[in-house]
């Protein structure tokens, strides 16, 4: 049934529908009206869940393994500094092969206080053995949460979803929000493969020597493979159902386009608009919008931008003392292909900072004009400070 | 004495502590007084180790071992999971050091013993960060040597109160308990075991290694302990009604101080400033419990 | 769903979670120290004389396992109703309870034990060697010493006969003891349970000094437990006028039966048993007893309960005076008496007595001798040490060419003439006699080394004939190896006894039962010292598991694949039951 919803209601009717059993988290803006409206389900009996109001991020993802250890499907949401926090046990819950989904806000990480988007929250924890999907829209949004329970629990790991703040956390849309027996019918219950129980008792996480280490991290590098592998299958069945797919990337006009600009987000929507006016220009104008990150969609990227001249990547985010993180992993994967095009890195919006349709034609028109990049990332609309310390 | 206990062993022998270690004689009178319907949540510390490497585990009930800060927090997750399920009978336990309890992971337990999670959570205390090699924890005893309390530098500070922490949060059940006294530990498990909401059960548990002390002088040190005032027994039900268990005769603090070695730099006026501070915590502990004080 | 196939499953899911536990590490191999079950020997049963089996004793006591108890003492004494009411408890000066609060009360539990086997007229399981030996042995004396000698002959398989010069068995105990120590019908029992054994008395059958020739040929040994009869005299002018009367006589007089009535003042010289039983026997005759003794009253050879009690009873003591001279005076007795002081020390530790000052007269109604007794025939006498004749710690025996094996035991030769001592030298009697017949003289010392209670020098019947007290170490349990955390301050149970004056009224036995509650709690007292009684506190305290229990929590095993010698067990066993030794190869 179609409703107008914030995206943080999105993500809350997703997880209703996804039948979560334990809800563990703790406010941080912009994530808080997700939580707020689970915890109002909760006490309305809308959802038969637990709701756990714990006293930190950190404890928020570590009670949650308690509850996905002993075998119920989990849901948390955080933001920033909250997921910041929570690092030590995003690599636990990976390890632990527990499908836990986690909404998570992209908000830029103190100091100076910033609740507005800024993607290298989400970007620093790529490392810690989750899959990630970035997502553009609020129907987005609540489709891929609940993908994201099938896809985990199929492979044991966690997922997070991410949304921008504000942008699309508090932006109202009109969602298509299923009917709960045809969420059903793709999600099944979650029928854990392990589990704490006295009736057949072993120990969890314990330690583990060199001698057996290697092996389990391998585990979990075949298990993103997998992923990657069953996610057609994956979308096909939701399709099938819903009548939404999204791919783990969206290829708009890249065929044939001399510049495809990359972006991920909700400036993937702005880019859409200057992509049409570009063409429309006359331009041999492209985009491809990156959704799934992690695992890393290398032979979609190659298929998408091997053929063009040149590649535009618009970060919000930046790895300090590197480039922006999303140039660097698609760099990464085109430079085995004869003849790749170069990559042009561009970092643009952090902090809240909006990315205008001007911006994404200045970008455009400075790729255009150069044959190749000159810096690993260029930063766009950085303004004159005063004031210096 | 002969104590009723489950003659049952609820673990396996060829774990890996210390000769003598009390921690595996206070999880071994834990787990017959509980049985096996039980999960329980071992954050980092010695137990970590103890419980077997990969693949074994020495316990014959499920662990959820669990990053160090984390012991109250996967303790609710687990909690709530089998409240969801439709399971009320498996109780669930943390069992921490008390590096887990008192400092690192004090947060994790005060927030879950403030929205009166329903479980166990028990500190066995060794007093120091053992498995690391004996470092200074806030559970340190005034006067003891560790490895980042050195020579000089021996530690200045009090024992953390840890019980009284807990009963400020007005928890159903709060208790201390010493592996040399098995009927009351048995007693007390008992009792948190057959209460609801927030219990937590806090162990004196020698460690010969870091005491340095003979591994078989571990029970007579942990009765000591008690018979000097240093860790008396006592519960306090719902953070308001204390009992003490156990009121030992006169018995000075000293012999206690000068078996261990890690308390051998102590001066004579060192330990009498210590019996001071003993004196002064049981009298306080005395009033507490609405007792006259003599 | 789509379904997937198991590698794939296998593959995907290698995660950190155990599957076996840790029973493959042989955490043995830590050990440098090794705990094991070792019993030792409590220092009771090492000063019993008797070497009664003690702390065994107590235990089954205090589990309500009276007939099992009383059997244990049966082991070592067949006298316990005896010994229960007579003997000077040596056991409890050395109980380690005594260093704790009070020794525990093994005497009064000793006599319980018996009367209430008597009670219930338990029928005891007596535990002897089945062969059949053919020496066949004499005993003369029909005391404590030579029917502990039958009983303990007879179970060793030797045939035995005794003869008894006097018309009814019990020596000492029948003629000798006041009836309000001990009853008639407690000893007659005690007596009748040894004949049951088979063994023959025959009374009224005194023996002469041709005995221990004829003897050659019909019997492979004599015991001799004839006793000290002949009173020694003071050797002062007047000690044998009229109407003076010797101590053991008189008694043997009351045991008949005979009551006379005495009143007045009466002395009574001398400073043993026999002197103190006489005063407290004229006192229940009506008369005012007075014990004289020349030395000191610490240096009294009676028992120190007897002092006491004789005291209550309002006997009165005057010691340091020595008897001069005795004289008649206007139908009294007039006895003159050197008042006497210590200097330095004689050769058996007591004080040196030399007269001090002038004398001084008592007068008397009636004067009673009791300074002691010798044996009655100069051929009791053992002979003295030779290459023929040993002499042991409480009794001689004699291998002189010609002539049977004689042992003389019992106060002919035992280190102190009391009853105990009788069962103790019948003992040794026996068990030396079972070795020389056996195994031969060169095995005689060793022998008995093997069947000393500690260090001896008592000896153990168990022991000899290889029972599980044979496994036992010798090493005597002191105070400091008792792990006193274990025990609680609780009073010793006070003897229940008629008051002074009911006791004056006659000659019923002044001590009165004790309940069996009483009795269980008494012996819960007892730390059981060196024995393993199953408090389980190995079992509690053992880090690794590795101490178990058999079947019907009976017998503990130390599982040696796991036992890391941290020596928990042992310091935590409050008995000393258990030793820490040196893991070999370590």
């Amino acid at each position: 049934m179609k409703r107008v919803l914030e995206g943080s209601q999105a993500v809350a009717e997703a997880v209703r529908l996804s039948r979560v059993a334990v809800i563990s988290a703790y406010p941080i803006t912009p994530q808080t009206h997700i939580v707020e409206t689970l915890s109002d389900f909760c006490a309305q009996g809308k959802m038969n869940a637990r709701f756990l109001r714990v006293e930190s991020e950190h404890s928020a993802l570590a009670s949650l393994i308690g509850s996905a250890t002993t075998g119920v499907r989990a849901f948390t949401a955080t933001s920033g500094q909250g997921l910041a926090l929570m690092h030590e046990v995003l690599h636990w819950t990976s390890g632990a092969r527990l499908p836990i989904v986690m909404a998570e806000v992209n908000r830029a990480l103190a100091p100076g206080w910033n609740i507005w988007i800024d993607q290298t929250d989400s970007l620093a924890q790529r490392d810690t053995g989750w899959i990630q999907f970035y997502c553009e829209s609020g129907q987005e949004v609540l489709d891929t949460v609940i993908q994201s329970y099938r896809l985990g629990e199929e492979v044991n790991l966690p997922v997070m979803v991410v949304l921008d703040a504000f942008f699309l956390s508090h932006t109202y849309e009109p969602v298509d929000v299923p009917e709960q027996e045809e969420v059903d019918r793709f999600l099944p219950p979650f029928v854990p493969k392990f589990k704490a129980d006295p009736a057949a008792p072993c120990a969890f996480g314990p330690l583990v020597p060199p001698a057996a280490y290697m092996e389990m991290r391998h585990s979990m590098a075949q298990a993103m493979e997998e992923a990657l592998r069953r996610y057609p299958a994956m979308e096909e069945a939701f399709e099938g159902l819903f009548g939404r797919r999204y791919g783990t990337v969206e290829a708009v006009h890249c065929e044939g386009s001399d510049i495809v600009l990359v972006t991920t987000g909700t400036v993937t929507s702005t880019c859409r608009q200057v992509i049409e006016e570009l063409r429309g220009k006359g331009e041999k104008a492209g985009l491809l919008k990156l959704r799934m990150f992690r695992p890393f969609p290398t032979g979609e990227i190659r298929r998408h931008l091997g053929g063009a001249k040149k590649v535009a990547v618009i970060d919000r985010n930046f790895s300090f003392g590197a480039s922006g993180i999303f140039a660097q992993e698609i760099r990464a994967a085109l430079c085995n292909e004869p003849g790749h095009p170069p990559v042009f890195g561009f970092v643009a919006g952090i902090g809240g900072r909006d990315v205008t349709a001007d911006t994404l034609k200045e970008i455009y028109e400075q790729v255009k004009a150069k044959e190749s990049p000159e810096k690993e990332s260029v930063w766009i609309g950085l303004q004159e400070v005063r004031n210096e310390t | 004495m002969k104590l009723e206990v489950l003659d049952r062993e609820y673990m396996y022998p060829g774990h890996v502590a210390c000769p003598g270690c009390g921690a595996a004689i206070a999880m071994r009178f834990l787990l017959k007084t509980l049985g096996e319907k039980v999960i329980m949540v071992l954050p980092a510390c010695c137990w970590s180790v103890i419980a077997g490497p990969y693949p074994q585990s020495t316990l014959k009930i499920p662990v959820i071992h669990s990053a160090f800060e984390t012991g109250g927090a996967v303790a609710t997750g687990v909690r709530a999971a089998l409240d969801i399920q439709g399971d009320t009978e498996t109780t669930v336990v943390t069992w921490a050091g008390d590096g887990g309890t008192f400092d690192i992971g004090f947060q994790a337990l005060s927030g879950a013993v403030e929205r009166n999670e329903n479980f166990i959570y028990v500190c066995y205390d060794n007093e120091a960060y053992m498995n690391t090699g004996v470092q200074r924890s806030s559970s340190t005893p005034y006067g003891a040597w560790t490895t980042t309390t050195p020579g000089r530098e021996w530690k200045k500070m009090r024992k953390k109160n840890i019980v009284e922490a807990l009963v400020a949060h007005r928890i159903p059940y709060a208790a201390t308990a010493n592996i040399a006294f098995p009927e009351d530990l048995v007693t007390k498990v008992k009792k948190a075991r057959d209460t609801k909401g927030s219990r937590f059960l806090h162990i004196f548990a020698t460690c010969p290694t870091g005491w340095r002390i003979p591994s078989e002088m571990s029970v007579r040190i942990a009765r000591m302990a008690v018979q000097t005032n240093i860790f008396p027994l006592y519960e306090v039900e719902d953070g308001v009604r204390y009992t003490i268990n156990y009121k030992p005769k006169e018995f000075p603090v000293k012999e206690y101080f000068h078996l261990q070695g890690r308390f051998q730099h102590l001066t004579d006026e060192d330990l009498d400033h210590i019996q001071d501070m003993v004196n002064e915590d049981w009298q306080l502990l005395l009033r507490k419990a609405g007792e006259r004080t003599p | 769903m789509e379904k997937r196939n198991d590698t794939a499953k296998t593959s995907l899911l290698i995660l950190p979670r155990t599957f076996t536990s840790t029973e493959a590490n042989k955490t043995g191999s830590w050990r440098y120290l090794r705990p094991r079950y070792e019993e030792k020997t409590s220092p009771c049963s090492a000063a019993c004389p008797a070497g009664e089996d003690i702390a065994r004793i107590e235990m089954l006591a205090e589990e309500g396992l009276f007939k099992e108890a009383w059997e244990t003492i049966l082991r070592e004494n067949p006298f316990p109703a005896v010994c229960g009411r007579v003997c000077f408890h040596p056991c409890e000066g050395k109980c380690n309870r005594g260093e704790f609060d009070e020794a525990v009360a093994i005497h009064q539990l000793e006599r319980f034990l018996a009367d209430t086997a008597r009670k219930n007229d338990s029928k005891p399981v007596i535990v002897g060697r089945n062969e059949k030996r053919p020496e066949k042995i004499a005993i003369a004396g029909a005391g404590p010493a030579g029917l502990a000698a039958a009983y303990f002959l007879t179970r060793l398989g030797y045939g035995c006969e005794i003869f008894e010069a006097r018309e009814e068995a019990g020596g000492i105990l029948r003629w000798g003891i006041p009836p309000y120590r001990l009853p008639l019908d407690v000893f007659r029992a005690e007596i009748a349970r040894i004949q049951d054994l088979g063994i023959p008395i025959r009374t009224g059958t005194p023996l002469g000094p041709s005995f221990l020739s004829e003897a050659k040929g019909k019997y492979a040994a004599v015991f001799l437990g004839c006793g000290h009869s002949r009173p020694r005299g003071l050797g002062i002018p007047g000690e044998d006028l009229e109407g003076v009367e010797e101590g053991l006589p008189f008694l043997a007089s009351i045991r008949r039966g005979n009551m006379p009535k005495i009143s007045g003042p009466v002395a009574v010289v001398g400073g043993g048993n026999s002197a103190v039983d006489v005063a407290r026997s004229v006192a229940r005759l009506g008369g005012e007893s007075w014990i004289l003794y020349r030395r000191r009253r610490e240096d009294m050879p009676a028992f120190e309960t007897e002092i006491l009690q004789a005291l209550e009873e309002g006997v009165k003591i005057r010691e340091l005076l020595a008897p001069v001279r005795l004289e008649r005076k206007d139908g009294r007795f007039v006895l003159t008496l050197q008042p006497m002081r210590v200097d330095g020390k004689d050769v058996d530790g007591r004080g040196r007595i030399v007269p001090d000052g002038d004398v001084e007269t008592m007068e008397f109604a009636k004067v009673f001798k009791a300074i002691g007794e010798e044996a009655g025939e100069d051929w009791y006498r053992p002979p003295a040490e030779d290459r023929d004749v040993l002499r042991l710690s409480n009794c001689t025996v004699s291998m002189k060419p010609g002539l049977p094996i004689v042992v003389y035991g019992g106060d002919l030769a035992a280190s102190l003439k009391s009853v105990v001592h009788a069962v103790a030298s019948a003992k040794e009697g026996a068990i030396a006699l079972d070795i020389l017949f056996r195994e031969g003289r060169e095995n005689l010392s060793g022998g008995l080394l093997k069947c000393r209670v500690g260090e001896g020098p008592s000896l153990s019947m168990e022991i000899h004939l290889g029972g599980p007290r044979a496994r036992r170490s010798g090493h005597v349990v002191g105070y400091s190896e008792i792990n006193t955390d274990y025990f609680q301050m609780a009073p010793r149970i006070t003897q229940p006894r008629l008051l002074p004056e009911e006791r004056l009224r006659g000659f019923d036995e002044i001590d009165l039962r004790i309940s069996a509650n009483m009795a269980i709690r008494e012996a819960g007292r007892c730390f059981n010292c060196g024995l393993c009684n199953q408090c389980d506190n190995c079992f509690l305290f053992c880090p690794d598991m590795s101490i178990h229990r058999g079947e019907g929590g009976k017998d503990r095993w130390i599982d040696y694949d796991y036992c890391k010698g941290c020596g928990l067990c042992a310091a935590e066993c409050p008995r000393n039951a258990m030793v820490l030794e040196e893991e070999e190869g370590s």
